[in-house]
């Protein structure tokens, strides 16, 4: 058996079953790394260690009785700080929320227990998902296991380190621009945002209607398609929520990619924002996997990244102000800079940029559809540069945005991203797969190959 | 952007206090509103719609 810390979500409940490990085991190993290893990492906000330890012998006397709740029976998952736990602080990292006591848990919280995993704690966020990294909020930022002088990625900061750090094997966060995806990329683990509408938003603090998605990240493909069934699913409470049956996310993970079509959207990393060369080297070795492994790649072409950025910001800065006006007449003291910063542009949007943002989303999406007709999946670079020095705003300002994340959350299509390299610094590079519309199991699928295809996921940060 | 136009949109936003507490993050927000013009091929089809469209009956 692996160290423990290191044990996969699927590796811990197949020991579980055989009776080699409990999940009180399991639990008091990763509970004395998080002693060890959170005061330098920061992944959490608000750890439930005793919660957490009475679920945890609760599940060992199910499981020792034969009585197995669901798939994730007995596992500890992070929940990020913008996600309703019952009976726990949802404070979105921010001083406006610091006494918001959740009354009832999210839907996907509520789908974990349904599962059986174990709810260990809130973690670190960007400041209501978008300021950050900051150092003039009510908790510190999280650090970046492969170097806690460096940025894990954000907003979902915590889920990415603690993830990374062995903290826990799975944790939720969510992805508005790119926020599940980048610190998977920074963190060199596997971050999806599902498509639009799989997985419900009720009980997650809003950041833009219309853009947000809840997301897994794990250290596995395997383990991300399992914490994907516990929680996607239709819930008539959330009004943006699709209507589909789609499960078994993990169905064709050995299928391999022989004769799938792979779009490679070059341009995005060429010539939309060029990338570090290192990240250039790492996605085309990834293509390579890929046609090695059977797959038929060919270029194609997307508006630009520069004119999804643009649609992206008008929409979320639109919505944004929606939900944070009141507070930012009343109380703009009380937001870290950046966030003040980031959320009052929507004041001086008009309704016509708004809708003219909206027009153009429809017709981007209509490109990206007509691309779906000629390839099953696309792949492109996610960030555009290793993570910067987390204390190194001006360099974190030039290198955030970077990155060819935000078109899917225009889309709405479920896009991945895992580690592909290692800089010559030693910091993860990534690439990012995507998909048609509710076949998240198909980039599960593409995603799987190429981690077996690679040693990526094999390679552990230097912490503890 | 001009000082006098971002205090009179600030101050039409309900933003008096941040622009007496915070004006050069207020000058920043209304800067980087002003920075997707011409970043956007808005469509010029009169009858394009937006997304996501309206569907009667449901989502509720």
């Amino acid at each position: 058996m692996s160290e423990l810390h290191w044990l996969t979500a699927a590796e811990a409940v197949r020991e579980f079953a055989t009776r080699r490990l409990s999940p009180v085991e399991l639990l008091t190993a990763l509970l004395s790394r998080i002693e060890r290893l959170d005061p330098k990492l920061h992944a959490f906000i608000r750890l439930d260690a005793d919660a957490a330890m009475d679920a945890a012998r609760a599940a060992e006397a199910e499981i020792a009785a034969g009585r197995v709740r669901g798939p994730l029976h007995g596992v500890p998952v992070g929940i990020k700080d913008i996600i309703d736990v019952a009976g726990l602080p949802t404070t979105c990292h921010s001083k406006i929320l610091l006494d918001n006591i959740a009354a009832a848990d999210a839907a996907v919280v509520a789908k974990l227990r349904q599962a059986g995993a174990i709810i260990l704690g809130k973690l670190s966020t960007h400041e209501f998902a978008i300021g950050g990294p900051s150092f003039d909020l009510p908790f510190p930022p999280a650090r970046n296991p492969w170097n806690p002088d460096h940025h894990p990625g954000g907003s979902s900061s915590g889920s990415g380190a603690g993830v990374c750090a062995g903290l826990f094997p799975l944790a939720l966060g969510s992805d508005t621009g790119g926020s599940v995806r980048n610190p998977a990329s920074a963190c060199g683990i596997v971050g999806l945002k599902p498509t639009y509408g799989l997985v419900s938003r009720r009980g997650v603090f809003p950041l833009s209607f219309t853009l947000d998605h809840v997301g897994p990240l794990t250290r596995t493909v395997a383990d991300n398609a399992l914490l994907l069934d516990a929680i996607a699913g239709h819930d008539p409470a959330d009004p943006g929520s699709a209507a589909t049956s789609a499960r078994y996310f993990g169905r064709m993970l050995d299928r391999g990619v022989r004769d799938l079509r792979v779009g490679f959207v070059r341009h995005f990393h060429e010539l939309d924002k060029p990338a570090h060369p290192e990240v250039t080297a790492a996605v085309e070795d990834a293509v390579r996997v890929l046609q090695a492994e059977g797959a038929e790649v060919r270029d194609v072409t997307l508006p630009s990244l520069n004119e999804f950025a643009a649609v992206n910001r008008v929409i979320l800065c639109s919505e944004a102000w929606s939900i944070h006006a009141p507070w930012l007449r009343s109380r703009p003291g009380d937001y870290g800079q950046l966030s003040r910063q980031r959320l009052m542009p929507g004041a001086f949007m008009n309704a016509g940029d708004y809708v003219g943002a909206q027009r153009r989303r429809f017709q981007m999406i209509a490109v990206i559809e007509e691309a779906f007709r000629d390839f099953d999946v696309l792949i492109c670079a996610s960030s555009m540069d290793p993570a910067s020095r987390i204390e190194d705003a001006a360099e974190t300002a030039r290198t955030y945005p970077r990155q060819a994340r935000t078109p899917f959350n225009i889309t709405g299509h479920p896009a991945l991203a895992m580690m592909a390299g290692l800089s010559s610094n030693g910091l993860p590079l990534s690439v990012q797969f995507v998909g048609r519309y509710f076949e998240d199991a198909t980039v599960l699928r593409v995603a799987a190959a190429y981690e077996r295809g690679t040693e990526w996921h094999r390679k552990r940060p230097p912490i503890g | 952007m001009d000082k006098d136009l971002i205090a009179k949109l600030a101050h039409a936003a309900g933003l008096d206090k941040a622009l007496a507490e915070f004006p050069d993050d207020v000058a920043l927000a209304a800067e980087q509103a002003l920075g997707n013009q011409g970043a956007i091929a808005y469509p010029t089809d009169p009858t394009a719609e937006p997304w996501p469209p309206m569907r009667a009956g449901t989502g509720l």
